[in-house]
């Protein structure tokens, strides 16, 4: 009953209407921005990150947090209706999606995908009220050793797993730990890598990396390489499902939310692998009549599975993110910067200090979908009119947002020249296909997993056996062993 | 497992051999500025077991094994594994160098002419360039004075917003806080 009043407590805090419409501003920007191409929730999230400096932090993590999955929303119904996926999280939602859409069941398309993101998100939502306590309970006992080991966990599977080569995620995360290096040292306060420089003392912003390595690389990228890339809209239909779509996608909605949840927990980069899982697991268990439609004229299952797991995993990455002050996506990152700025720490003591903030973000959940329900449903005709904006002035708009963000964190004119150099190692890093996540997480945690290490081999007076003596750490060490050989056994094993 | 690169496939962006190897001498030239940075740090740990010259060491040498894998993998047969980027194969360099124009020419100038008219020299620049790599033409004297007040419509509510409601600092013009 505890979990349920401060619930109560946290719907109290969250349905003032200042709160409220916080809310629904992050919602409407989220969705937005979801629909745009051009801009994604962790770097939208990045750009408005100077407002931390006035906004109280309840309501500015209830704003971020309607962004972030607005813009899954939102995401799904470019996916649907152009070639081009808002989001990556919705890749998957384009392969049926599209093609139903060509066919002229865009509608169905649309309300599947709004109406199963609705479904996942709720129950999501509830485990993670339901299971974040528990988890923060538990996470309290763990020590230094225990979180440098998570640490590195999510540096591995964030750079390894994830992308086509663990070689490149691996430079691009040491590149992001590279860059957190810069600045002056937390524990001994030894100044590091500033060459002289005297913007490089505070260290490097996490918006500057965040807008320069995807805001302006896209720009940047658009005008050298995507001009003459034709894209295709979809004709709308009414937003709607006859009765067999109904029956043919709610156990697709349940499955998806299955897959989505537990991926979006550990530390597994977010919500791409579940997508494509329950992609494969709803192409295999369609009924044999409707299995021709998928790749052909569009399976309604195809959509509404990985759209529920997206949103599943979306909402999961915060319990992970809030127990433990570890992000499993980037736009969690960046959400975990946010608490920093307001000298929040995120982590199991976070449901004590800050329980108010916690809960009410938590009930905000639950507030946002139903808000997002509306705005994607009866509403969608309005955010269709957004991809008629051309592509021009659209890009060219972004890099005055990427201004605001850049030089309103730290009012420096350096950060901007930066941000530009930045952005050119973007271009190379997409021609050359280096995943950009690692570098974000490589330079959000570095500093972190820095400290604890420390914290951790002072516990061991100096010893590094500290991390093999304790139970849980070893274990976690042998889970980043385990994400690092697995693949390289299963691709030996399949050439011999 | 290897990739297969004929010389189709160095026309296929990301696929030019030159460029990969270009990437690998860049991680290398990374970890070795990381490198001569470490070794001006004190290695004194103290009750901390490591003492700050410890990470960037590891990240150096880190750095430097990634570096020298890449460089092997660009000169045997290209980087393995890896996904076609999106995209004409050939760089379209006049409009990237007038989207760039406008990011430095702001960031040259942001503190001087404040931001509305900063960041509307910005947008003005920067939609020529990519209506320029659109095939489009960009337009006389009439459609640049025509962009340059588009840039001031999105960036005087942006500078007032921000300034005057969430109170960022943003640089301006005048003090009077409009402009």
């Amino acid at each position: 009953m505890d979990i349920f009043n401060q619930l109560l407590g946290g719907f109290a805090t969250a349905a003032t209407p200042i709160n409220l419409l916080w809310a629904l501003a992050g919602c409407a920007l989220g969705t937005a921005i979801g629909v745009l191409p051009g801009l994604g929730p962790a770097v939208t999230v990045a750009m408005l990150l100077p407002i931390t400096g006035q906004v109280e932090p309840t309501a500015s993590m209830i704003f971020f947090a309607g962004i972030y999955y607005g813009a899954m929303y939102g995401g799904s119904t470019t996916s649907i209706l152009l070639n081009t996926p808002g989001e990556t999280g919705t890749m998957v939602t384009a392969l049926e999606g599209f093609k139903m859409a060509k066919s002229g069941r865009a509608g169905a398309a649309l309300a599947t995908s709004a109406i199963g993101s609705f479904v996942a998100g709720t129950i999501a939502t509830v485990l993670v009220t339901l299971f974040a306590p528990l988890l923060a309970d538990f996470a309290v006992q763990l020590g230094p050793p225990e979180y440098f080991c998570l640490m590195l966990l999510a540096f591995t599977t964030v750079s390894a797993v994830l992308g086509q080569s663990s070689l490149r995620g691996l430079t691009a995360l040491f590149l992001g730990l590279a860059m957190g290096l810069v600045g002056i040292d937390q524990i001994t306060g030894q100044v590091r890598y500033t060459g002289g420089v005297l913007e490089f003392m505070d260290g490097i912003e996490v918006v500057l990396v965040a807008v320069g390595l995807f805001a302006v690389t896209e720009a940047l990228y658009n005008a050298l390489y995507e001009g003459r890339n034709p894209s295709t809209l979809n004709r709308m239909t009414r937003a709607h499902m006859t009765r067999t779509e109904w029956r043919r996608s709610w156990p697709a909605w349940l499955r998806g939310t299955a897959i989505g949840f537990p991926f979006g927990t550990i530390p597994a980069g977010g919500s791409e692998i579940p997508t494509f899982l329950s992609y494969a697991t709803e192409r295999k268990l369609a009924a044999p009549e409707h299995q021709a439609e998928f790749g052909g004229a569009g399976a309604i299952e195809g959509v509404a599975g990985p759209e529920a797991a997206n949103n599943a995993a979306v909402t999961a990455t915060l319990v992970p993110l809030l127990t433990l002050g570890i992000p499993t996506s980037v736009t969690a990152a960046i959400l975990l910067s946010a608490l920093q700025n307001y000298g929040i720490q995120a982590g199991p003591q976070l449901f004590q200090t800050s329980s108010t903030l916690v809960w009410a973000l938590i009930a905000s959940l639950y507030i946002g979908n139903v808000m997002l329900l509306v705005l994607n449903l009866p509403m969608v005709g309005l955010w269709v009119k957004l991809l008629r904006i051309p592509r021009a002035p659209l890009y060219a708009g972004i890099l005055i947002f990427a201004t605001v963000g850049v030089y309103g964190m730290r009012q420096s004119a350096f950060d901007l020249f930066l941000m530009y150099g930045l952005s050119l190692a973007g271009i190379a890093m997409r021609r050359f296909d280096f995943p950009i996540a690692p570098v974000i997480v490589g330079l959000i945690l570095g500093p972190l997993a820095e400290a604890h290490l420390r914290n951790a081999i002072a516990i061991g007076e100096g010893s590094w056996l500290v991390f093999f003596q304790r139970p849980m750490s070893a274990t976690l060490l042998a889970a980043v062993a385990l994400v690092l050989i697995t693949p390289r056994a299963l691709a030996w094993h399949r050439r011999a | 497992m290897r990739a297969d690169l004929s010389p189709a496939a160095e026309a296929v962006p990301g696929g030019s051999r030159t460029g990969q190897t270009l990437m690998g001498l860049a991680a290398l030239g990374v970890a070795g500025v990381l490198a001569w940075g470490a070794a001006g740090l004190p290695s004194d740990a103290g009750y901390a077991g490591v003492g700050p010259d410890f990470l960037p060491w590891v990240v150096t040498v880190a750095l430097a094994v990634c570096g020298a894998l890449l460089l092997w993998e660009a000169r045997t047969g290209g980087f393995r594994h890896m996904e076609i980027p999106s995209g004409a194969a050939r760089g379209d360099w006049p409009a990237f160098a007038w989207v760039s124009a406008g990011v430095l020419g702001n960031a040259a100038l942001i503190t001087s002419i404040g931001f509305v008219l900063s960041c509307a020299l910005c947008f003005a620049l920067a939609v020529r360039g990519l209506r320029l790599s659109e095939g489009k033409p960009a337009g006389g004297a009439l459609q640049a004075v025509r962009d340059a007040v588009t840039g001031i419509v999105i960036a005087a509510p942006t500078y007032w917003m921000f300034t005057k409601v969430l109170a960022v600092n943003l640089p301006g013009l005048t003090a009077s806080g409009w402009i």
